[in-house]
Formats: structure tokens, sequence, C-alpha cells
């Protein structure tokens, strides 16, 4: 027999053998009965609680006990609005030729993008609002205000985060199951660290066995140690923080997927919103300076040898710079994307234009474009905000375009730009004029009588 | 003014000397330029001094005078600082060196400007270049810093040191500028800029004609142009740090960075003349001990990788150093 993973396994076939949510459970099923007898007010419900506490096993076992056809959509699948059209629109309008009904689960709502899922929540309110059939979604956060819509057409029905005990009893029952030696306390700390997750808890019994046929506490410790999740950005920069210990802020690093200098951008960016102490600040700003200056040496050098001194100095370094105020690391603050990177985006147009100014001084006055923008580009912008007659023949003599006008002097730009076109056409007109001047010279030189045809040609005056 | 020209170029390009007798200080390395004109032969050369002070004027004159007009077809011109991986030597240093002489001359020029920003790599690899190709390849280095530049390249170089100008060769120079421009300039103004830029020519021709541009080129005027021309971000940026306020002191760091486009020693330099100007009222003690902090994050800044963090820092240093001293006041 193909084997199976554990999650799948032992996963609940009945509402009995969902643990420790009671409540979820009652509001449930008195919703799937409504539906039994016809179409009721309340067609979707919104299942919410953090991960691994039973949402979707809840369903799939409601599924089965009911005898429901079930039909899943994934947070895995695209969203688009086509596809939910395609797939769940039909589902929601259509019963199967025997009349059961379909019970459609849209696992993860919250994980629909803004951007990439376009219009995909605007197609499910029109499906909840068409339905013939009950539709449950999942959610960890449901109060994401892009949510908001949906939370006042659906049933919100809570999940509880899963107790130690919820855990374990489900662990102790596979251990039985699969006929495995499992020490009491390796048992424990796996439902320990799970934090309430029982899949992933699932998971970790499992490799455990898988490698070693037995689970022990030495094992489950190494493992555990090796296997530790991604956590977002913010949580990894919180954990650093509130380090007591050095291990525990290197640990933290292990536990995300940012490279060293995007990391070293979060905790600039969201130091100073946490340590308000100027002491502690410092400190921590200190070795977050010499962090970066190790960062410096690695990618002058290629000398990677030098990474875990940078990493300790802005991990540990910083949590325990935190002296006079250690209550505030503790502090809940909102945390905020690194601005550096955001900041340089927007801003991206005006720095291209002065770069390439600068490389145009650079090259009329045989320096650097770095010389040009300290030395040069400062003194231009005071010429062109005062002076718009000369600005306008800099720009000519230069040959600046109108996008650099713009850029040195956002408030005599128009001005600037209708000067420099009246002083091309006056070029144009003295150019003119002094080649004719030259034609009739040279025409007057041999003599010829066409002298006074040429001004009844051009009319000249 | 010259209102009948439509055109109008900086005067620091208008004004610039072409040939070797126009510079009309370091008299000492022109003669010496001079002679090898006349032998119609150079050695490489390393021109070091201070920024402002005719290097590359002189280098540019030095190839005009041997080669005529034309020169920029036989010279190869690059800004180590725009330029200056080892990449840029290997490749298109080293094509020029090694590309076939016209009839007519007897060696090409390459001039590298702000050389002493090239990496060690790419000193290393010009090294090797100079010996290849000396026969038909004359390099002319341009540094601020000599000491920055490896032994083995300046023992290949005849060095020669440009001094800082004196204040009455800029003065004159800058008489010169406004009566050429037909300008009215008051004495004091031109000592004022000579005092600013601090012998740096190029800067006090910008100043004058930045000056020129708002009106006569007088104290009220110049004045009013390095305070336009210098952010007062700087000085809100250690305002703001010294009264322990962090995050605006930040905001006004990014916007010097971004929006300025100032680089990490800029600011630290333009930090440094406020720290001990006028402006700031600072108890004396502290003055020295921001300095001591300053010094060590320029140094980490050139090391460091990244600008912000280091500044970050200087800023975190001054909010707990506005703290200890609690009577920090400013008087604008």
């Amino acid at each position: 027999m193909r084997k199976l993973p554990w999650i799948i396994k032992y996963r609940p076939k009945k509402l009995d053998d969902v643990v420790n949510q009671e409540k979820a459970k009652e509001k449930l099923t008195k919703w799937v009965e409504l539906w039994l007898k016809g179409i009721p007010e309340e067609k979707a419900v919104l299942l919410y609680g953090p991960p691994g506490c039973g949402k979707t096993s809840l369903t799939e076992a409601l599924a089965n006990e009911y005898r429901l056809e079930f039909i899943e959509m994934n947070a895995s699948d695209y969203r688009r609005k086509v596809d939910l059209d395609r797939i769940v629109r039909t589902a929601a309008l259509q019963r199967s030729f025997t009349g059961k009904v379909k019970l459609i689960l849209l696992d993860e709502v919250d994980g629909i993008s803004g951007t990439a899922d376009i219009g995909a929540l605007e197609a499910i309110l029109d499906i909840i609002n068409v339905a013939k059939n009950p539709i449950v979604m999942t959610a960890n956060d449901p109060w994401d205000p892009k949510l908001r819509p949906l939370r006042d057409v659906v049933v919100m029905v809570e999940f509880r985060r899963l107790t130690k005990t919820d855990v374990r009893k489900v662990l102790n029952r596979i251990c039985g199951d699969e006929k495995l030696v499992c020490e009491e306390d390796a048992v424990d700390l796996i439902a320990e660290r799970c934090e309430g997750d029982l899949r992933s808890a699932i998971n970790d019994l499992e490799a455990v066995s898988e490698g070693y046929g037995k689970v022990t506490l030495e094992l489950v410790k190494n493992m555990l140690r090796q296997r530790d999740r991604d956590y977002p950005p913010f949580d990894v920069v919180r954990k650093i923080f509130i380090s007591k210990y050095a291990w525990q802020a290197k640990q933290a690093v292990q536990q995300t997927d940012l490279t060293p200098d995007e990391l070293i951008q979060w905790i600039n960016e969201n130091l100073p919103r946490q340590i308000s102490d100027p002491e502690d600040l410092w400190r921590a700003y200190d070795y977050l300076s010499k962090a970066d200056l190790y960062m410096g040496r690695i990618v002058k050098t290629g000398n990677w040898d030098l990474l875990p001194y940078a990493i300790e100095l802005m991990s540990a370094g910083v949590s325990l710079s935190v002296i006079n105020d250690v209550k505030g690391k503790y502090r809940w603050v909102k945390y905020n994307f690194p601005q550096k990177v955001l900041i340089a985006a927007k801003t991206k147009e005006s720095r291209q234009l002065r770069d390439s100014l600068a490389e145009v001084l650079a090259k009329h006055l045989n320096i650097s474009k770095a010389v040009s923008k300290s030395d040069v580009i400062p003194f231009i912008k005071v010429i062109f905000d005062s002076n718009p007659e000369i600005a306008a023949k800099l720009a000519l003599g230069l040959n600046i375009s109108e996008s650099m006008v713009r850029y040195l002097s956002p408030q005599n730009s128009s001005k600037i730009i209708e000067l420099v076109n009246k002083f091309k056409v006056e070029a144009g007109k003295k150019a003119e004029r002094l080649k004719r001047e030259k034609i009739s010279e040279r025409k007057l030189g041999v003599k010829s009588r066409s002298g006074t045809l040429d001004n009844y040609f051009t009319g000249n005056p | 003014m010259s209102s009948q020209t439509l055109t109008e170029l900086l005067w620091v390009e208008k004004y610039r000397p072409r040939t070797l007798p126009e510079i009309v200080n370091q008299e000492d390395v022109i003669k010496r330029l001079q002679q090898f004109i006349k032998e119609k032969n150079i050695p490489h050369l390393l021109f070091a001094g201070p920024p402002g002070t005719g290097k590359t004027t002189a280098a540019h004159a030095l190839a005009h005078d041997l080669y005529g007009s034309d020169y920029r077809m036989y010279m190869l011109e690059l800004n180590a600082s725009d330029e200056r991986g080892i990449d840029v030597i290997r490749g298109k240093v080293k094509e020029f060196s090694r590309s076939r002489l016209p009839v007519n001359i007897p060696f090409k020029i390459i001039l590298l400007d702000e050389s002493d920003n090239m990496t060690a790599d790419a000193q290393q690899a010009l090294r090797r270049l100079m010996e290849m190709y000396v026969d038909v390849t004359r390099f002319i280095l341009i540094a601020n810093y000599p000491s920055k530049i490896i032994e083995p390249i300046q023992s290949r170089c005849a060095v020669f040191r440009f001094i800082p100008l004196r204040k009455d060769d800029v003065i004159r120079r800058l008489r010169w500028i406004c009566m050429n421009e037909g300008i009215r300039c008051d004495e004091e103004a031109l000592e004022l800029i000579y005092e600013i830029s601090e012998g740096d020519m190029r800067k006090s021709i910008n100043v004058l004609q930045a000056s020129a541009s708002l009106g006569d080129v007088n104290v009220s005027n110049v004045f009013k142009v390095v305070g336009l021309a210098h952010p007062k971000e700087v000085r809100e940026m250690i305002r703001l740090a010294l009264e322990g306020k962090f995050m605006e002191a930040r905001d006004r760091l990014r916007e010097l960075m971004i929006t300025y486009g100032l680089s990490g020693t800029d600011i630290i330099k333009q930090v440094h003349k406020e720290i001990f100007g006028t402006e700031l009222t600072i108890p004396e003690p502290l003055r020295v001990e921001i300095a001591d902090y300053l010094g060590e994050i320029q140094f980490r800044l050139v090391e460091g990788a990244d600008e912000e963090i280091q500044l970050s820092a200087l800023i975190s240093k001054l909010a707990l150093l506005g703290r200890a001293a609690k009577t920090v006041k400013t008087t604008k």
C-alpha cells in the first residue's frame, strides 16, 4: 500500500475525531443541517483561527459525516476572477444529478492578494449571493481590512488555539496506532514547540519516527534545532529584539529567509521604533554599525568567513545592548517595512535625472560624477532658482533636456523652457541671417544681377 | 552681462586655461611640464594635491601643448571614481594602451582622474600595463591623496605636487572673470568667496557665477548662495538629534541622502563644519567628543556597506550626548 503522509492518514474522518473545537462543531453542524432542508439565509461561513487548529479538517469531516460532495480551492490555486467563475460558480449554482448538496471550501481567503487576485473578493461575494450550495471559507486573520465586505455576509466561526494537552492527545494516539516507541518527554517537547499547530506537530513526529524508527527526547531536540520554521520578517525582528540570551538572537536569525543585508535593513528600520532609551539605542547602533563594517569587508574582499561576526553583532549585539530600559524591548510597537527601499523606488526618477545631469556636467568640466553632484549641481540649482534668463542660456549652452531643467528648478521650469525656445528661434533667425548675408556677399562678389532677384524671392526687408 | 549672446557655459569651463602658459599659479610644476613639451617626451606622471588646484586642467593643457587642439584623439580619459574596477583597467585601458600608434605622434596618453579611488586590484593590474606598453603609452594619474596609490605605481611615476592656491591668485582670477563678464564685484565679496571655498578654484568660480546670477557680486549675495547651495537639513538634523528626536533626525538624514543625493562622506564633512561653526551652540567639550565619533564613523563609512546605518549610528550618538549635556541651545 502506498504510504500516506500522516497528516492525511490521520485526518479526522468523523466530527468526533476533531479535538477540542466543540463550539465550532456545534455551530457548523447546525448550519449544515439547515442546508439539508433547503437554502438558508446565511449561505457562507468563515472559519478563523491559528494555523493547524483543525479548520480544514473539521470541514472535511463534516462533508464526510453528512455525505456531501466536497469541492476545495486552496491558497495555492490561482484565484483570479476567471478561475473562480469557472470552478466555483458552476459548483455554487448546480446541484448534482442526485440532488446531493456540494460543500465548497475556499481555503485561506486572507491569502487573496490585492494585486495578483484582482476581483477575486468581488467574485466571491457575487457567488455567495447566488449560491445554491454551502460555502466554507477559512482564514488565519479574519480582521484584515480587505475582508470587511466578506465579514458582513458570512457567519463567523472561531476556532481556538489547541492546547499542549490537545496536541499531546493526538500524538499519543498516532504513536499507539503506528506501534511506535515514543518517549513521553519527546512527545511533550513536540507538543510544546508546535505552539498549538497540530499539523506541524504531526509532521514533526513523522519526521523523527521515519528517520530513526523511534521517538526519543534526544532525537526530537536535534530535529527541532535543524528544522525551525521560517518566520516572516516582522516576527524575526521582534524575536531578535526580545532575546535574553545571545543564542536566542542568533537562532532567530536562522529562522528567516532574509539575506543578511536585507535583515540588517529590517533591523535598522525598526530598531529606533523599539528602543527609546538613548544610551541603549546608541549601544545597539554602534553594534549595528560594526556589523555593517563586516558586511562591507565581506563585499570588498569576498571573505565570507566574516559573516558570523556580522550576524552576531546585528542580532545578539543589538538585543543585548538594551540595559537601561529592559521593559522597552517587550513593548508592542508597530514595525515598518524598510523605508530605504521604498523611498529609493519612489525617488528613482529624480535620482536618474540627477545622474544623467551629473554625467553631462562631468564631460563638460572634466570631473567625476560625484564631484558634479557635490560641487557643481547645488550652484547650478541656485542659478536656475534665481535667474531664469541665465538659466535658459546655460540650458542651451550645456544642451540639457527639459526634464533636467524641471529637476533643477521646479518653480521656474516653465519660464526657463519658454525662454529656451525663444532663444532657439532667435538663434535660428540669426544663423539664417548670417547665412543669407554670406550668400548675397558671395553673389555680389561675382557681380551677378541676381542680387536683386534674391531680395525679390525672399522678401527680405 | 553678456546679454547679446544666447547661450552660456559654466564659467569653470568657459575660463579654463587651455594651454600650460595660461595657468597662472603652480609655477614650479608648469615650468617642469613645459620642459617635457620642449623634449617632446614625458614619463608616467602622478599629479597630487587638494581639489580645485588645477591638476586636471594641467593634464589637459599638457596634452594640448603636445598634440595641438585635437589632442583628445590621442588621449583616453577615465574618471576612476566613476569607473574604478579592475574590469575597466583590463578592458578599456588595456585596449587603448596596446592599440597601434598613429604615425605622427610618439605616444598616447591615458588620463586617470581621481585615481586614488581605484581599487587595490585595479591598481595592481594597472601597474603591469604601465610597464608592458610604456613604449607607446604614457599614463597621467591624478589623485587628492597620493598615499592611496600603491607604492609600485608611485615609483614608476614622476610625482608633481600641486599646492593649495594662494589667496591673491584666486582673487585675481575671480576679478579677471568679473571684468570679462562685465559685472561689478566687491573686493570683500571676493575674499569671502576664497574663504568659503578653501582655496578650491572650481568651487570659487561656481560660487562667483551663482552670486552673479543674483545681481552684483557682493557679500550678501555670496552668503545667500552659500545658504541656498548647502541644504539646511544638515543643521536641522544635528539639532533634532541633539534634542533626542532620533526618528525626526533620521527623516532629515534620508532626505539629504535621497533627495539631495549627498554621499555619506559629504554629510559627515558638513556635520563636522556645523559642529565647529557658530550657528549651533554646543558645550565646548561636546564638540570634541562629537568630532571623535565623527572620525570613527567616517572611517567606518569607507569600509562599511550601508551609509545610512553608519550615519544613524552617528545620530544616536548625538542624541545620547545631547541628553547628557542638556544645555544645547540653537541660535537659529
